[in-house]
């Protein structure tokens, strides 16, 4: 089941701390350009819906053609934005929750420093092990 | 990810750090050792303001964010709530705990020194119990700064130890 998804990580700065793409489609590389721009776009609409509810996980806010934007926005305000063209919400929103255990075990690393980029290509195969088995 | 530890290992490495910062790391300059305490308070509280927020809902405003530290947050830490809170509503609030576990087993020795002072002797045991135990509030400090800056509000702590075994600790929300 091929199916595109771009993932990315926002602190509170608003600086990008990690990226992924994660859809079992062989990306072409203008596509992850443009999915890239897409999910910066998608930032604003983020930081006004976020105000609006109290819920972590805001569904899809932003649409491209027939990519959808979903959001989780965590009580630090770090945002885990995710591009994808399925329809899976309660798949994509076991996929936010496991992510965001595996970021708050990267915080609690005293050598990290938050807000800077995570690096470690364990949280990436994580990251992308648990892309598979979700969405 | 939810493990405990003994509470009087918690203890005894609260009062080691302040202990060994004060008489062997800082030694010749002491007025270091307290914002390196309350820098190492900052980072565990946000670690922790980071886990403890998980499977909550977030906060929709400043009171919110206080009513959880006082609540949730000051449960898992100390295994009860803060007993009182007050605030101004113009950004100061003043939590307060009728018992603070971690200076709760903490004694001053009260002999009185006989240097002719005309201090009154009582006034002057409350000065040395109010200084020595001084030092161990800047952590918890640096906790609650951190959890608030981590929930998006900067903010200043300071704690008031005007009668043992209470404290309070009084945010500044800066604006």
């Amino acid at each position: 089941m091929a199916s595109t998804a771009c993932f990315m990580i926002v602190s509170k700065n608003d600086i990008p701390i990690y990226e992924a793409e994660v859809g079992s489609v062989p990306k072409k590389e203008d596509a992850a350009h443009q999915h890239q721009f897409i999910l910066h776009a998608a930032l604003d609409i983020v930081q006004d819906m976020a105000w609006t509810t109290s819920a972590m996980f805001l569904k899809a806010i932003d649409r491209f053609n027939d990519l959808v934007v979903s959001v989780y926005v965590t009580a630090g305000h770090t945002r885990l934005m995710l591009l994808h063209d399925s329809r899976n919400d309660d798949g994509i929103k076991s996929f936010f929750q496991e992510v965001h255990e595996l970021y708050i075990k990267t915080l609690l690393n005293p050598l990290y420093l938050p807000g800077s980029r995570i690096t470690s290509s364990h949280f990436d195969t994580k990251v992308r092990a648990l892309a598979r088995k979700y969405l | 990810m939810g493990r405990e530890v003994s509470e009087s290992c918690v203890e005894s490495l609260v009062a080691e750090i302040v202990s060994s910062y004060c008489r062997g790391f800082y030694a010749d300059k002491p007025e270091l050792a307290a914002p390196r305490i309350e820098a190492i308070g900052f980072q565990v509280g946000h670690q922790l303001s980071e886990r403890y927020t998980m499977d909550r809902p977030r906060f929709t405003d400043h009171l919110e964010a206080i009513k959880f530290i006082c609540k949730d947050f000051w449960s898992e830490l100390f295994k009860k709530q803060i007993d009182n809170l007050k605030t101004n509503h113009r950004g100061t609030f003043v939590l307060q705990d009728n018992r603070f576990r971690w200076l709760a087993h903490m004694s001053v020795d009260p002999s009185v020194e006989t240097t002719g002072s005309i201090q009154d002797p009582s006034a002057m045991a409350e000065n040395r119990a109010a200084q020595a135990t001084g030092l161990h509030l800047y952590f918890p400090c640096g906790i609650i700064r951190g959890a608030l800056s981590n929930l998006g509000i900067p903010c200043a702590v300071s704690a008031d130890i005007s009668n043992l075994p209470a404290c309070s600790f009084v945010v500044r929300i800066k604006a």
